[in-house]
């Protein structure tokens, strides 16, 4: 009942807050850049435009685009579901770590499966892109839970998220190091400014995306929208965990309040930047996954 | 250092502050010499039809009906608002207003028409003197009563074979 | 003086060739020559005596003397002098010997005059149709005087296709255009891509004819060209009118007042303060950047209004007529245009601070689009691109027009060659035209705004002017003619030149530099495409837009 009750209101919250927070980006953005910006519901609106429009299947496999324009949320929804947003997570032993890598991994893929699809030049290219991205960047993420597992010693999901790099005296070098990596690579995870390389408007065409329109582009966009939200929710709970023993209404209300911190770091930093060209970017991770790799060793031996 | 120009430009954004102006909802007020839609007074012109004679986009028409009656007409299509019937009317009887909001879908609601009575020589008779300067320049084309010879304002005519002409002046110029 | 030792050095060399010399002015030379030895003279002119070349023109003379003429025209800067070598050709089917085997510069514009009047370029390296559309068909040439502005061509075929080249071994297409959200006009690059790397390109063009040249030689007069030079270019419309003016006034011998060239060179150097932060946004915009997009446009939107105020609208200034200009400047707008400039140069120099000491700005204008000195030259590449190379050329300088001669400002120069380079060279160029404006506000006489015109223009002179445009040298030849309008107006966009030289700076560079390099020449398209096209109207609604539509994407497709 409870596991029921639970992934109701994650799922709930992630649907209704992921176009609250794109709004708040946007209008954030737009200060930044000394203009009025659209009003914070916007990206509301723009959903229901795009869900009344009429849904075309252009582009060579238009099975598979309807396949893959759901997926990204679907996983995203589920992945929302085993994260601890205030509370237990709803599927917590339902999965463990590596349930959530692989799932964090099959989203990535479906951008694959898009361009794919749509099999124009420019989805190609922007898959290209997307792949080489993925290659170097989700092994960070894992390095991270990973690390996490190391410190407590197993690979149960409430375990591990609950701040566990920070070892068992709350303050291991390790988990510093990693918090910071972590944040320097952060903008990749949820594709914004310098590193929105595989969906580069004015380069390629929005890449992947060329061929959708109508609904199936709603959805991507929703993906985008929650991918923000649920990767924040997920370093969060990984990274800053303080604050999440305190009785319930105050705990969900704190969680909140710090991805809304983290969505407010991640528009900052996208104002603030040019777009990276994926060799340049390409390089930047590598550069990061060396280091993390290097922290991991250290954690396993107890720094 | 990067940092330090990624806050300097952080300072030069926000030191502006937010600049989007409330249009349409309180419109900043024109400057004086805005060249707006060219507004023509039929009481002040004299029918001399400089203004079509210099209008670039031959967009001003004139109609002798007959000796006394001369028909001037604005058609406002392709004006480009540049000025040049307001600069060379010699009564003033052309003004550029302050008015920029002309979109609409009829395309006569931009169409002003002026019917002056020309009057006549006290010495001979006639409105008009025969070879005038303005017909030695020979600026043909202006004349909606000579549209068959020599046109600007043209008459679309089919390119492919089999496709209907279309007498757009007409259309235009009727309703 | 250094006029005439040109003309002795090409007498010494090429005797009898050299048939009849003019000097119209003190700084333009005109010299007739052989058309058998076009090309030996030229390849004089441009390896042994260092001329730049600026462009190739075609006339048809042949109501006046009979013949056919090419105009090939070089500039000596560092003596100050524009040439113009023509040759006169007899015949229905002329052919003059291209040059473009020597000056690559000169391909586009052989190309063109061919399909404009006729003239074949024999020995041209890539005789392609550049100009007419597809369907067009042969032998109906718009430019020859015998031709209706307006005639619509029998056997005109709507289903003929383009033809592209061979793709390269190894390489896959990517089209670049002619939609594409990064530039507002239409132009098609099929790019040849090896992985991410281009390795060759082909460029189509002149989608956005509008008949220009023809209009001004049959319908309008010489006091409404002006007005429609402006709509040449939506950001260089200024320079257009001015220059043609210029042009009409060389070859009619008219003098304009000072206090009217004071005023057009300050609405020229106002148009470049507008251009510039434009051009910057917009290279930012390309790499990703819009917070220095939104920025610079904010910065630059006093300057829209200081124009409105003084001419009554944003762009179209409408200042220009032949003999003078129509707006003036009164002692309340010259203290507004003073607090406009001061608060522009405080907001740049903050702008200019935070963008030069960029990494991340730097990182992908570095190294990119690289076009350096030797290529400048061949392909008579002008504006910020030779600038940024190091090329030392300013047509404000060394081609003294307006009020230029009695201003003092430097030319920048840079000398990285690459699109970074181009954004410094931009970014400093505005301090110098903050310095003109205020120079010539100070400077500015009191006088008549027009000159006096009594007569009518003498016809059958020939008028060159270059003047600077925000991209570089702006070329406008007007040969004067009878009826109130002139025989043949040619406009030289700077574009046009920069254009030819993008499929050298894109090889071997990666796909992601292909916007900021096309950018980096900050591409004008509407100033490169302005001849005759089919006046088609587009008033009912014709299956004719369909059909185009459709035959662009047949194109297209892959």
């Amino acid at each position: 009942m409870n596991m029921i009750v639970g992934g109701a209101v994650n799922i709930g919250m992630v649907l209704v807050l992921a176009p609250f927070f794109q709004g708040v980006l946007r209008k954030v953005t737009a200060r930044i850049q000394s203009r009025q910006g659209p009003p914070v519901k916007q990206p509301y609106l723009d959903l229901l435009k795009l869900l009344g429009k009429e849904d075309i299947e252009s582009g060579e496999a238009p099975v598979l685009q309807r396949f893959a324009a759901y997926l990204p949320l679907a996983v995203l929804l589920t992945v929302a579901c085993l994260v601890p947003m205030g509370f237990q997570a709803p599927l917590n032993g339902s999965g463990d770590a590596i349930l959530l890598v692989l799932l964090l991994t099959l989203c990535g893929i479906c951008t694959l499966l898009a361009g794919l699809a749509s099999g124009s030049t420019y989805s190609l290219i922007g898959i290209n892109r997307e792949m080489m991205c993925m290659m170097t960047l989700e092994p960070l993420f894992a390095v991270a839970i990973v690390m996490g597992a190391i410190q407590k010693g197993s690979l149960r999901l409430d375990e591990v998220l609950s701040g566990a790099v920070y070892g068992p005296t709350g303050f291991a070098l390790s988990g510093i190091a990693m918090l910071v990596i972590m944040l320097l690579a952060f903008q990749a995870f949820v594709g914004r400014a310098p590193f929105d390389i595989s969906e580069a408007e004015t380069e390629i065409m929005e890449g992947a995306l060329i061929e959708y329109s109508g609904p199936k582009l709603a959805l991507f966009h929703y993906a985008g929208m929650a991918k923000l939200v649920v990767y924040s929710a997920l370093f969060v709970s990984l990274f800053l965990p303080w604050g999440s023993q305190l009785p319930l209404p105050v705990s969900f209300v704190l969680f909140w309040a710090k991805v809304l911190v983290m969505v407010l770091l991640v528009t900052t930093v996208a104002a603030t930047h040019a777009r990276y060209r994926i060799d340049q970017a390409i390089r930047y991770f590598a550069i990061m996954l060396v280091v993390s790799l290097v922290t991991l060793a250290a954690a396993s031996y107890g720094f | 250092m990067s940092v330090m120009s990624k806050l300097k430009e952080v300072a030069v954004c926000l030191n502006a502050g937010r600049v989007t102006l409330p249009y349409p909802a309180d419109p900043k007020p024109v400057p004086e010499r805005f060249r707006g839609r060219p507004l023509f007074d039929s009481v002040k012109c004299i029918g001399c039809a400089g203004c079509a004679n210099n209008c670039p986009s031959r967009e001003i028409l004139i109609l002798d009906v007959c000796q006394e009656i001369r028909v001037l007409t604005y058609l406002g299509r392709r004006c480009t608002f540049c000025g040049r019937c307001a600069e060379v009317c010699p009564e003033k009887a052309v003004t550029m207003s302050k008015e920029f909001e002309t979109g609409t879908d009829k395309i006569n609601d931009l169409h002003q028409r002026l019917e002056l009575f020309m009057s006549t020589c006290q010495r001979c008779g006639r409105c008009f003197k025969g070879q005038s300067p303005l017909e030695a320049l020979k600026m043909k084309g202006y004349r909606v009563d000579d549209l068959a010879n020599d046109r600007w304002v043209f008459k679309s005519t089919a390119y492919l074979k089999g496709q209907p002409g279309l007498d757009d002046l007409t259309i235009e110029l009727e309703g | 003086m250094a006029i005439s030792k040109k003309i002795q050095q090409l007498k010494d060399k090429f005797g009898p060739a050299i048939q009849q010399v003019d000097i119209p002015g003190d700084n333009r030379l005109i010299i007739y020559i052989d058309p058998a030895s076009v090309k030996p003279i030229c390849q004089y002119l441009f390896r042994d005596m260092n001329g730049r070349y600026v462009i190739s023109i075609g006339c048809d003379d042949r109501p006046y003397s009979g013949k056919f003429q090419v105009l090939h025209n070089f500039a000596f800067d560092p003596d100050k002098i524009l040439c113009s070598i023509i040759s006169r050709l007899s015949g229905d089917k002329p052919k003059i010997d291209s040059i473009s085997g020597i000056i690559p510069g000169a391909n586009w514009a052989e190309r063109e005059i061919k399909d404009m009047f006729g003239i074949e370029p024999v020995g041209h390296p890539y005789p392609k149709r550049l100009v007419l559309p597809d369907g067009w068909p042969e032998g109906h040439h718009p430019l020859r005087k015998d031709v209706p502005w307006n005639e619509v061509p029998e056997g005109f075929d709507e289903t003929r296709e383009f033809s592209f080249d061979e793709t390269p071994e190894g390489c896959t297409v990517v089209p670049f255009g002619p939609f594409h959200p990064t530039l507002d006009e239409p132009e098609h690059f099929r790019l040849y891509v090896d992985g991410e790397f281009v390795r060759g390109c082909e460029y189509r063009g002149f989608m956005v004819h509008r008949g220009l040249e023809k209009l001004s030689e049959t319908v309008l007069g010489y006091n409404d060209v002006p007005m429609m030079a402006e709509r040449v270019c939506g950001i260089c419309g200024c320079v257009h009118s001015v220059a043609y003016c210029q042009a009409v006034e060389a070859g009619a011998g008219i003098q304009v007042p000072a206090r009217a060239e004071y005023m057009r060179t300050i609405m020229l150097e106002i148009e470049r303060l507008h251009s510039h932060p434009m051009w910057v946004g917009l290279a930012c915009h390309l790499v990703g950047f819009d917070t220095l997009f939104m920025q610079a446009w904010r910065i630059r939107e006093p300057i829209m209004w200081l124009a409105e105020k003084i001419t009554g609208n944003r762009k179209t200034y409408g200042l220009s007529l032949v003999g003078g200009v129509r707006w003036d400047l009164t002692p309340e707008l010259k203290a507004e245009t003073r607090s406009v400039l001061d608060k522009l140069e405080s907001e740049w120099i903050a702008v200019v601070s935070a963008v030069s000491k960029d990494k991340n700005i730097m990182a992908r204008t570095r190294g990119v689009g690289i076009a350096d000195k030797s290529l400048c030259k061949e392909m008579g590449l002008v504006g910020p691109v030779a600038r940024a190379a190091g090329v030392d050329i300013d047509c404000r300088r060394d081609h003294p027009y307006a009020a230029y001669d009695k201003l003092d400002f430097k030319v920048i120069i840079s000398d990285t060659a690459d699109v970074w380079g181009r954004l410094i060279v931009r970014m400093n160029e505005v301090f110098e035209s903050i310095k003109i404006i205020r120079q010539a506000l100070d400077k500015m006489p009191e006088g008549p705004l027009m000159a006096e015109i009594t007569e009518e223009l003498p016809a059958g002179r020939l008028g060159m002017t270059s003047v600077e445009a925000p991209r570089g040298e702006s070329h406008h030849i007007v040969i004067t003619g009878d009826d109130n309008r002139p025989r043949r107006w040619r406009v030289r966009a700077p574009t046009y030149q920069n254009l030819q030289g993008i499929p050298a700076m894109i090889k071997d560079q990666r796909l992601a530099d292909m916007q900021i390099s096309l950018g980096g020449i900050d591409p004008c398209m509407s100033c490169t495409d302005r001849m005759e096209t089919i006046d088609i109207r587009t008033g009912a609604k014709k299956v004719w837009t369909k059909a185009e539509l459709l035959s662009l994407s047949r194109v297209n497709k892959g």
